[in-house]
Formats: structure tokens, sequence, C-alpha cells
């Protein structure tokens, strides 16, 4: 009986939607779509795709999906190698950084003849031309608290020193972060008021006074104020806030979950502080997961594709998304949802991503990301000044952006 | 130069033991003082520590609860112990499936490459053929190409012949990347088993390939135990090959491909991923420790006799 | 959580794999015989037979791959070139030698840095491994239970050793900081700083290729006669002697190769330098890594292809030159 409900639902939603919905027809015929997705397991978001697409099947069961699974970089690499031997698969489900190297390589399609774009948060637009659909959008850095040891987050860069001074002691630390990652460099260079590309969004900008602000105060925090453990990556920054030697720790979202379930009503999240000098928020990077269409998808699989995805971006789903993974959705309609404006969590997430800026998808991020690192371990290891470090990183990554060819 | 070849005696320690009590005090103690044994193993015990001190590490992350890789404990058994990483990974995670995966390809690899390398070691050991030298120093090359060489072309074989996601690519090519290299520890062995015992069975009328399976095959253990051994090992741990061939539907991972799923681009499953760390490493330690005996100089590609 | 279906799948995989190698196996052989044997009848058409699958396997699975990048290596084929690139002829070639191949390293010291790396892994290799062989060639007490440890880091997988290892030399938490510490030196940045860096992806290399050597100079050992030992030991000769004198020459024939395989392996060695630098420090690549990231990172395929063939000539100009001079590929022209 119960089978026969679930199913009885189910047909009612499917037509349902099926009135509702505008544009292509759905195939009739027998078809296989195969979606590729970064998505792990450890978070349940791989789950979480397995669910969508059984549930598309169950409304259509002459469409069948095979997902599989690859991390990210296997992922963009082993697309581009299948496209190249003519066998893409049919869907992408992946980050927005990997818009950059498949539409330089041309093999993935733009989607604003199937989409009304304006009803999801900015996409990657390159060439006038969109080149995916937001599934969520997020994955910034932000300032995650323990309240047992600070009571309210710093408003501004001064006091977040004062504090962490003053909760600095022996083995226990005002706040920590990765250090040795430029993406935790990022939101201080845009506090800062710079940005790692000019206007025309390829052209490096590294060797600036914001750039040089940037080191000088990572650098600061470290060896003037000493707030800051000698050399935190990662790992170390996660486990001093894990064990609570650390009152604040700067990291992404994707790491909510695990922390709201460890310090459960200690915890707190709130923006990046503002930097005092220049009055201007901290500006993590924003990026988010996007469908991407490769470049020979059409015909029938196309359309399906197309319906799949509007049933995975409706506004049901983009909420069901919210509550199980705790994303911010890519659907403008749902990031106004109360859901997140009575989460304290989710609200401060929000909030922090509106002072965020989305992430530059070009191939030359690559040439940045290469460049920064180095030259930000050697300062923050005492071992070059800012502004040679600043010089190194531009030269460097004009020499790897001449190479890209 | 000649050496005393352990060649078709499969239990070299033996023979040496019995007579060891006769020719110890010239060859194997060579009448050490007490000082000089104790200095010997200190030192060794020393050694061990070292080998072993990182598997402890990996143990005791593997023991503590939540997601701590990192600790400022140092003990090796932490205070809040407890084994909730290897339940989840046995019987949440597909840990049990992986390993299996693995072992069904690896063993399946490592047989049928010691099938086809011991049969051509043979041709290669005991005639002298056009093309002979060449294909032996190309087989010595192929060792010298890095892998990361292979990748790309080999990920267009590989769909071009049908063979994503099928332990049947996975299977040829560990196979035949194994091949080269047990060739020549199996030519080298071959090498120094006297031709006149084949030389009599042939005269009793056993056909070559009778001399073969019946005489070389049987006095190689060791060298084959070798062999299989080396191909064993490469097999479990490869990771690149796999990766490219078998993608990630769950149910076919081997477990280098499965533990790296524990591995987020920042977030790592730490304690899950040392608990599996040292279960998939106890069956290729107890292979390694029971055919320690064999490993004996197997690899002297074929230079023996100089 | 074990799939039992999957189990049954893999098992008939598995199967279906063996019937098909064996398929291909008895046409080939079939084939063979037909024309060697009835055809052409050749002489030592048995010969031909038992290495013709190998070098089936082999003709599909390296020389092709082989021909397809050295048809790569001459084109321009990048991410911007992806479908539509052209030929260029050598240019990769001359660009592997007169442009950063990777970020701002140029080939040459990146090559003596990977020569470097490999000299010092494999010294410590075979020294290491020589004598704890030595050590363990004697009748002891607990000679089995040393032997069994000290094979430990071979039978670690290598990447879950190199994780273990990147841990320790955490500059908070490793080991090797808190120890340093605790004497009153000053802890090392070994993840952030080149040279440490540099050292620390020595450090475990080192630790993972001594058990190899040992096993196999073990072996090696244990395989001369006591003979020579004892008329040594009458001429009155000293330990030290003996050692140059006997067991460095009986050896010779057991250490060239694997000094040859180990140099191969380590130059090769992937593994280490890639996982152990973390930070991706430029002053930690070799010549493999940097391979990999440009191939992987950067996808410039046509430079990669010949920067990978450029290395493989090394290596191979190397093994020729070092079996040339110590003969180890004497058994090969006999």
């Amino acid at each position: 009986m119960k089978k026969l409900r679930i199913v009885l639902i189910f047909s009612i939603l499917a037509l349902a939607f099926a009135a509702c919905s505008q544009g292509a027809e759905v195939p009739t015929d027998e078809l296989t779509i195969q979606l590729w997705t970064q998505e792990g397991e450890s978070d349940n978001a791989l789950q979480y795709v397995t669910s969508l697409t059984d549930a598309f099947t169950t409304m259509y069961p002459n469409i069948t999906f095979e997902v599989v699974q690859k991390d990210t970089e296997t992922l963009r690499e082993d697309f581009q190698t299948a496209s190249l031997a003519g066998a893409a698969p049919d869907l992408l489900w992946t980050v927005s950084d990997h818009a950059g190297p498949f539409t330089t390589a041309g093999i993935i399609q733009p989607v604003d003849d199937y989409f009304d774009m304006d009803i999801y948060v900015p996409s990657v637009v390159m060439n006038g031309q969109t080149w995916g659909v937001p599934i969520s959008s997020g994955n910034h850095l932000m300032l995650y608290y323990n309240k047992a040891l600070i009571a309210e987050p710093p408003a501004d860069t001064d006091e977040l020193i004062a504090k962490a001074q003053e909760l600095t002691s022996g083995d226990q630390y005002g706040i920590v972060y990765n250090m040795t990652e430029p993406f935790w460099l990022a939101p201080w260079l845009g506090g800062f008021d710079g940005s790692v590309f000019a206007e025309d969004g390829v052209t490096p900008t590294l060797n600036t006074q914001a750039m040089i602000d940037t080191l000088q105060f990572m650098y600061d925090l470290k060896f003037t104020y000493g707030v800051i453990p000698e050399s935190v990556d990662y790992d170390t920054a996660d486990t001093l806030f894990k064990e609570g030697k650390a009152a604040m720790l700067i990291n992404g979202d994707w790491s909510l979950g695990g922390y709201q379930e460890l310090l459960g009503e200690d915890f707190g999240v709130a923006p990046i502080p503002m930097v005092t000098s220049t009055g201007k928020y901290p500006a993590p990077y924003t990026s988010g997961k996007y469908f991407m269409f490769p470049k020979d998808l059409s015909g029938a699989k196309l359309d399906a594709v197309v319906k799949f995805v509007e049933f995975a971006t409706n506004e049901e789903n983009q909420l069901n998304q919210l509550n199980t993974l705790k994303r911010l959705p890519g659907l403008k309609a749902v990031l106004d949802n109360e859901a997140i404006a009575s989460d304290p969590i989710l609200a401060g997430s929000a909030k922090q991503m509106s002072y965020g800026v989305p992430m530059p998808s070009v191939v030359e991020m690559r040439c940045i990301w290469d460049a920064i690192k180095p030259e930000q371990n050697l300062v923050l290891a005492g071992n070059e000044t800012p502004v040679d470090a600043a010089a190194a990183m531009q030269s460097a990554a004009e020499a790897c952006i001449l190479q890209l060819e | 130069m000649t050496i005393n070849n352990p060649t078709y005696d499969s239990s070299v320690e033996k023979p040496q033991k019995t007579k060891a009590r006769k020719k110890s005090f010239f060859h194997a103690n060579r009448g050490d003082s007490t000082f000089k044994r104790t200095i010997i193993h200190i030192i060794l015990i020393g050694y061990c520590l070292i080998s072993v001190y990182p598997l402890l590490r990996i143990f005791s992350v593997s023991l503590r609860p939540g997601n701590r890789v990192l600790s400022t404990d140092l003990s090796i058994i932490p205070p809040d112990a407890t084994f909730e990483n290897y339940r989840i990974v046995l019987f949440e995670q597909g840990l049990l499936q992986w390993i299996w995966n693995s072992i069904a390809v690896t063993v399946t690899t490592a047989i049928i490459g010691l099938i086809i390398a011991a049969t051509s070691a043979y041709a290669f050991s005991r005639y002298k053929f056009k093309g002979r030298s060449t294909l032996l120093i190309y087989l010595l090359t192929t060792q010298m190409i890095p892998t990361a060489m292979l990748m790309v072309p080999l990920y267009i074989l590989a769909i071009k012949l049908n063979m994503i996601g099928t332990y049947r690519g996975l299977i040829i090519a560990y196979s035949v990347t194994s091949v080269p290299f047990s060739i020549w520890i199996l030519k080298g062995y071959y090498d120094t088993i006297p031709i006149e015992l084949e030389e009599a069975a042939i005269i009793d009328g056993a056909s070559p390939l009778q001399a073969f399976f019946k005489i070389i095959l049987p006095l190689s253990t060791p060298a084959l135990a070798t062999t299989f051994l080396f191909n064993f090992s490469q097999a479990w741990n490869e990771f690149l090959i796999a990766r490219i061939i078998l993608g990630s539907q769950e149910s076919i991972l081997t477990w280098p491909l499965g533990l790296n799923r524990l591995m987020g681009q920042y977030l790592v499953q730490w304690g899950q991923y040392n608990a599996a760390a040292i279960i998939v490493s106890i069956p290729v330690m107890i292979l390694f420790l029971s055919m320690s005996k064999y490993m004996i100089s197997g690899l002297t590609l074929g230079s023996v006799k100089g | 959580m074990f799939n039992f279906d999957a189990f049954l799948k893999s098992l008939s995989e598995i199967g279906s794999t063996i019937l098909v190698v064996v398929l291909i196996v008895v046409v080939l052989e079939a084939l063979l015989y037909l024309i060697l044997v009835k055809w052409l009848k050749v002489k030592n058409a048995l010969v031909y037979m038992l290495v013709s699958p190998a070098i089936l396997g082999l003709l599909l699975l390296q020389i092709y791959p082989l021909l397809w990048e050295g048809y790569i290596s001459m084109t321009n084929m990048s991410l911007s070139h992806f479908f539509n690139y052209s030929f260029i002829g050598l240019r990769n070639y001359v660009r592997v030698f007169t442009e950063p191949v990777l970020k701002q390293v140029t080939f040459l010291p990146l090559l003596w840095r990977t020569i470097l790396w490999t000299l010092i892994n494999v010294f410590f290799h075979v020294t290491g491994g020589m004598i704890l062989a030595l050590l363990l060639n004697r009748d002891m007490k607990m000679r089995g239970v040393y032997r069994m440890f000290i094979i430990i880091p071979w039978a670690l997988p290598q990447v879950v050793a190199a994780m273990a290892w990147r841990g320790e030399f955490n500059y908070e938490y490793g080991w090797i900081n808190v120890m340093l510490k605790q004497i009153g030196l000053t802890p090392v940045q070994w993840m952030t700083s080149p040279t440490p860096n540099f050292a620390a992806m020595c450090l475990v290399n080192i630790w993972l290729g001594i058990p190899f050597m040992t096993v196999i100079f073990l072996g090696g050992l244990q395989s001369i006669s006591g003979e020579f030992y004892e008329a040594a030991e009458m001429d009155g000769a000293s330990n030290w002697q003996k050692f140059w004198k006997i067991t460095l020459p009986m050896m010779k024939p057991i250490m060239t190769p694997s000094i040859i395989l180990g140099t191969v392996w380590t130059f090769n060695n992937f593994n280490i330098p890639f996982f152990i630098n973390q930070y991706e420090l430029e002053s930690s690549d070799i010549l493999v890594t940097a391979l990999f990231r440009a191939a992987f990172e950067y996808n410039r395929y046509g430079f990669s292809a010949a920067f990978a063939y450029v290395i493989f000539f090394i290596l191979l100009i190397y093994s020729a030159i070092y079996a040339k001079t110590t003969g180890a590929l004497k058994g090969v022209k006999d």
C-alpha cells in the first residue's frame, strides 16, 4: 500500500511539474544520462546527487542516470581527455572554476538558450555567454568563533588584534587560519582594496600596495602581534579550533557542519572583520557548483538534461539542498527564504557571502594561485619582505601566463 | 669470478644453518665478541624503531575519535582511544568491497603477468634468436618511461577499446606493465640453472616445453615467488592507472581509489583514512613477511656468469 | 557494507577477463604456429611463440602511447589549441631547454636537482642497505624479528607512508620538531622552506628505499661461499680488507642491476616529491613532478610530451653508459 501511495504522490507531482514547466518536451525514448560529479560522500553530497537523479527517474522512468563520481582535479583532467577522444559524458556537476579551462578548450556549450539566467545567482559569464547553471553558491571563507572563549566577534581588524592578543597565552591562540594557501589571502586582499586581476580580468595586478599591505598584515598578525602560532596549515588550524585552543578560525562553509556538531551552542559565525585602515570588508572568493553542458550534447539527450537541470534547481529541491547540505542555493528566490534568515549559522554565512566576490574562473587564475603561494609562504616564514614578494609574484604570474599560449 | 649461487635450491638458509656451527668461526658470526654483538643488536633495534614509528603514528591517529590528524599529544594510544573509525570504514564505507576488488585484480594480474613472463623469460634464457638482445634492452628501457607520460594516451586507448569502468582494462594494463621487470628477474634466474639438466631430460625423450615445465619451473620457485611478490605489490598500490580506467563507480573501486574518496580538497577524514590504511597494509605485510625467505638474489639481471 | 551482487559481478568479470586473455593467447599461438611452423618452417618457431604474448601486450600498451606522445610532442596542442592543434616540428624540444619548464625554473637547474635527489637517495639506500644486510648476515637471536620490522616501510603503501610522514614534518605537532624543541634547538619549517622541504623528501624516500636494498643484498651475501673468507683469514686479512676484497666484488653482479633500477626508480619517483611537497614549492619539484604539473595542471600537452621524451632519453643514456662501464648487460650478448 505504502509503495502505491508513494508512486501516486510522485505521479501527481510529475503531472503538476509537467503542467507548469515550459520549453522543451521530455523525450520518450529510453535514455541513459551519464552525469559526472565531483561531490564526495564524506559530506553526504554524493548521496544528495543520486537522490535527485533517482527522483527524476521515478518521474520519467525512460530516463535513467549513471552517476560517476570523480574528485575535482580528476574530473577536470578526465573530462578534457574524454572530450578529446569524443567520449564525453552528458552532464557535469562541478565547481565554477572549471568553466575557465573548459571554455578555453571549447568543450562545453553556453546555456543561455535553454534557461532564463535571471532567476539564478550570477553565473560564469565569459565572452558574453553564460557557461553554467548554478546549483549552489558559497564555498566562501568566514569567521568562526568559539563562544566559550570569545563572546562577541570583533567588528574590525583593530578589535580583532586587541581581542586576539588578550586571548593568546601559552598554547592558547586568538585566531588561526590556514596561512599557507592563497585562498586564505584573497579575502584580505579584497579588504585592502586590491584584486588579483585588472579590469580586463586576465592581466595580473599582484605588485600593488594592496598586496603589500595584505602581506604586511598577515606578517604582523604572526610576528608583530604574535596572535597566530608559528606555522599554521589547514590541519593545524582545524585541530587547534577543535581542541578549543583557538578562539577564532577562518575557514570555509564546507566545514560548517563539523564544527557545529562538535561545539554546539558555543559555535558562532560572523563575517571576517572589516579592515580598519580602508573601512572595507574582506572579500572572500565565492564560487559554487554548476551544471555544465558538454559541447556535443544535443537532441533528445539535451532535452532530457535540460529537464533534469530545471528539476534539480527548482525551488523545492533548492530548499531541500539547503536543509540537507547546508549549502546556499543557486536560485535567487531561495536565497531570500526565511529558512536562511532564521538560522544564525546560515544567516552569518549568507551575510559573509554578500561581501564576497566571485572567484575568477579564467585559466590565468591557475597562474595567480601558483605565483602567490610560494611567496606568501616565504613572507610568513620571515624570509622575504612583502615588497619583494609582491614583485616576485607579479613576475611569476606574468611568466606563467605567457607559457599558457 | 664465480659466485656460489643459491640457484636451484629453494631452502638456501637451511644448509647454511646446519653447517653454521662448523664454519661459523670463519663465516657467519666470525666469533664476534659479546660487546660487538650488543652494539649490533642496539643498532638493529634502533633502526627497527625508525622503521615502524610512522606505522605506529598511523595507528595512533586511527584510534582518535572525531577527525584529528594532529594532536599535541605524542602518545601512541590516545586517552580517548576508540575503534569507531575501523567500524565506520569496514561497515559504513565500502572498504571491504574495495579490498576484495583489489585482491581480485591484483592476484589475477600477478598470475597472468607471471605466466607470460615465465614463458618469455625461458625463450630469452635458453635460445639465441634474431632480435633477442634488442628485445631484452627494449624491455629494460620500458622501466624508464615516466608513468605520467602514458596517462593521456592510455586513457584514450581505454575509451576506444571500451574498457572504461572494467577490471579487464586494468588487469591487462597491470599484467603487461609488470612483464618487462619480471622477465629480467626470471631470465637472470634461469641462467643460473645448468643447461645440462634439460639436455639430460631431452635425451630421455622430453620435448623442450616438457623440460621447461618439469625441470626449470620447479627449480625456479624462489624467483617465481619474488616476481609474484613484486607484481602483487605494484598492482596493489597502483593509483594513477586505476584512476583513469576504473572511473569511480563505488562497487568496482580498488582500495587506493576508495581511500582517496575520504580526502576532500581541504576536508580529510583523517581518522578513517588512517584506519583504512592500517587495514590495507596488513595483507601486504603478511605476504611480504611470509615470502621474504624466498626473496633471495633473484635480482641479478642475468649477469652472474662473469 | 559488502555488496554481494558486486562481489559476484567482479568474480564473473575476472573470469571473463581470464577467458579473454587465454583466448587471445590461444589465437595468437595458433596463428603463429600456422605461419611459422607449417608455412614458413622457421627453425626456432617455439621461441617466437613463447615471447609473442609479452611482445603483443607491450606493443599495445607501451609502444602505442609512446608513438602518440611522440606525435603530440611535435604539435602545439594545449588547452587553447585543443582540437585545432598544428604541427610545429621540433620547436617544443627547443623550448624544453630554453624556456621555464614549470613556473620559473628552467630545465637544467631542474635536472641538477633531480640528479642530486637521485644521488643522495641511491647513496643512502645502498650504504644503508649494505650495512643492515651485513649486520643481519650472521647467526643471531631475533634475526627474523629484525628482518620483519625492517621490511615494513617497503610493505607499507607509498602514498600512505608519505601522508604519515607529512604529519611528522608539521611545524607545530610533528614529532621531529617536538624532539628538536625538547633538546633545545629551533624547530625547522619543514614544509614551507625550500631546503628543509627537500631534505624532508630525501629523508622519507631513504626510509622507504632501504628495505629493498637490504633484502636484495642479504640474499646476495648469503650466497657468498664461506671458503673465500676462510682463505682470506689464513692470509691474515682484516674485516675491512675482507669487505673490500671479497664481499664487494662478489656482490657486484647483484649490486649493479639493483643500482641501475634503484636509480631509475628514484629518478622517476613521483609519490614522495609530490606528496611531501604539500605547498607546491617549485624548489622541491623534480623532473617527473614538473612533468606531471606541466601536463595536467597547465595542460601544455605538446610541450609536456616533448619534456617527457627528454626525460626518457636522459634515463636511457644513463643506463646505457652505466651498463657498458660495469658490464651489467653482458648476459644479453651471450
